[in-house]
C-alpha cells in the first residue's frame, strides 16, 4: 500500500514537473505565432506598441481558451494508462 | 561500500573517465568524431537492450508444469521482484512461482510469477496466485497439447539465474498462431512522439530564451573588450617585460 502512495505522490511530482515545461513551452509557441502573423499582416509598419497590444490580447484570449485547459491531459492520460494497464494485466 | 558509496564510485569515475577522454581527444579531430560515435552506439544498443527487456513478448507454448521453489537472490537482484512487492517478502531467500513450458519447436522456456509491484516495470501486476492457477489449468501433454500465448517480459539467462515473469496467459488455437503487438505499437510510437515533443521543446527554449540572451551577453562583452582593450594591452606588455631582458 505504502508503495501505491509512494508511487501517487512521486507520479504526481513528474507530471506537474511535465505540465509546468508544457504550459510554457506552449505559451512560448503561442506568441511566436502572433509575433509572426503580426510581422506578416503589416510588414511595413514599425509600431511597436500597437504589435505589443496586438500580441498581448492574443495572449489573453489563448489564456482563456481551450488549449491551454487541453494541458490537463498530461495529468488525465497518465492517470487512464493506469487504470486500463491494472485492468489488462489483473482482470482479464 | 555501502549503497551511497558505491554511487559516488561510479558518478566520479565516470567523470574522471570523460574528463581524460576530453582532453585526449580535442575537438573536431578524428578520435573525438570515433568517440561520439561509439557513445551514440553504446547508447543505442543499451536504450534497445531495455525496450527489449522492459515491453511485453508473447510466446506460443504448452504448459508442462507449475510449482515454486525456494530460490536465493544475490547478484541478479536487478531482474527479480523488488523486495517490498507482495509476492517477494523476502530481499535473499523467496518463494518463487514458476511455470514451466515447451515450445512448438520443442525448446523449453521457464517463467517466474511475481508481481511487480507499483513502480518498475509499470505492469501493476499483482495477480500473481490467479496466474498461476490458469497456468496449472492450462497444463497438456505432447499427445493432446493445448497451446497458450504468454504474455511477458524479461530474459532468460541461464548463467545469471534469470527467468522471464508472465504476465498473462491465454488459451489459443494453435502453434502458429499470429499475434499482432498492439500494445508495443503503440508504446514505441508515443515513445517517439515524447522524444520528438522534448527536442522541440528544447529548440523552442533555444530560439526563445538562450540565443536572445546570448546576443546580449555578445554586444555587453564587445563593449568591455573594447573598452579594456587599452588596459590590457598595457598590462600584457608590462607582463611581457618581466619575461625576457629588453632588447638592446
Amino acid at each position: 500500500m505504502i508503495a501505491l502512495v509512494r508511487l501517487a505522490v512521486f507520479g504526481f511530482l513528474l507530471l506537474s514537473v511535465i505540465y509546468l515545461l508544457v504550459s510554457v513551452y506552449s505559451r512560448s509557441v503561442r506568441r511566436e505565432k502572433l509575433e509572426d502573423r503580426w510581422d506578416e499582416n503589416h510588414p511595413d509598419t514599425d509600431d511597436k506598441q500597437a504589435r505589443a497590444k496586438f500580441i498581448e490580447a492574443g495572449m489573453r484570449q489563448y489564456e482563456r481558451g481551450l488549449r491551454k485547459k487541453l494541458i490537463w491531459l498530461v495529468y488525465v492520460i497518465p492517470m487512464v494508462i493506469f487504470v486500463v494497464t491494472v485492468y489488462l494485466v489483473n482482470y482479464q | 561500500m555501502s549503497g551511497y558509496g558505491w554511487w559516488i564510485f561510479w558518478i566520479v569515475l565516470i567523470a574522471v573517465v570523460a574528463a581524460v577522454l576530453h582532453f585526449k581527444f580535442p575537438r573536431g579531430s578524428r578520435g573525438r568524431r570515433r568517440l561520439k560515435l561509439a557513445f551514440w552506439a553504446l547508447l543505442l544498443l543499451f536504450v534497445g537492450a531495455f525496450l527489449h527487456y522492459t515491453l511485453p513478448q508473447h510466446d506460443i507454448v504448452r504448459v508442462t508444469n507449475t510449482y515454486n521453489r525456494l530460490t536465493t537472490i544475490g547478484e541478479n537482484w536487478m531482474f527479480y521482484a523488488a523486495p517490498d512487492v507482495g509476492t517477494a517478502e523476502s530481499g535473499e531467500t523467496r518463494d518463487i512461482r514458476f511455470i514451466e513450458t515447451v515450445r512448438a519447436n520443442n525448446k523449453v522456456i521457464v517463467y517466474r510469477n511475481e508481481d511487480t509491484g507499483w513502480v518498475w516495470p509499470p505492469y501493476f501486476k499483482y495477480d500473481s496466485s490467479n496466474l498461476q492457477a490458469e497456468a496449472s489449468n492450462l497444463k497438456s501433454s505432447a499427445a493432446d497439447p493445448q497451446w497458450v500465448s504468454v504474455t511477458h517480459y524479461g530474459w532468460r539467462l541461464p548463467w545469471l539465474s534469470i527467468y522471464p515473469n508472465a504476465v498473462r496467459a491465454k488459451m489459443v488455437a494453435g502453434p502458429d498462431v499470429r499475434i499482432i503487438p498492439w500494445v508495443n505499437i503503440i508504446i514505441l510510437t508515443v515513445l517517439a512522439f515524447l522524444i520528438f515533443m522534448a527536442w522541440r521543446m528544447l529548440a523552442q527554449f533555444r530560439e526563445r530564451s538562450i540565443d536572445p540572451m546570448l546576443e546580449d551577453l555578445d554586444e555587453a562583452s564587445d563593449a568591455v573588450q573594447d573598452r579594456a582593450r587599452g588596459t590590457w594591452g598595457r598590462f600584457t606588455r608590462w607582463l611581457g617585460s618581466w619575461r625576457s631582458p629588453p632588447p638592446r
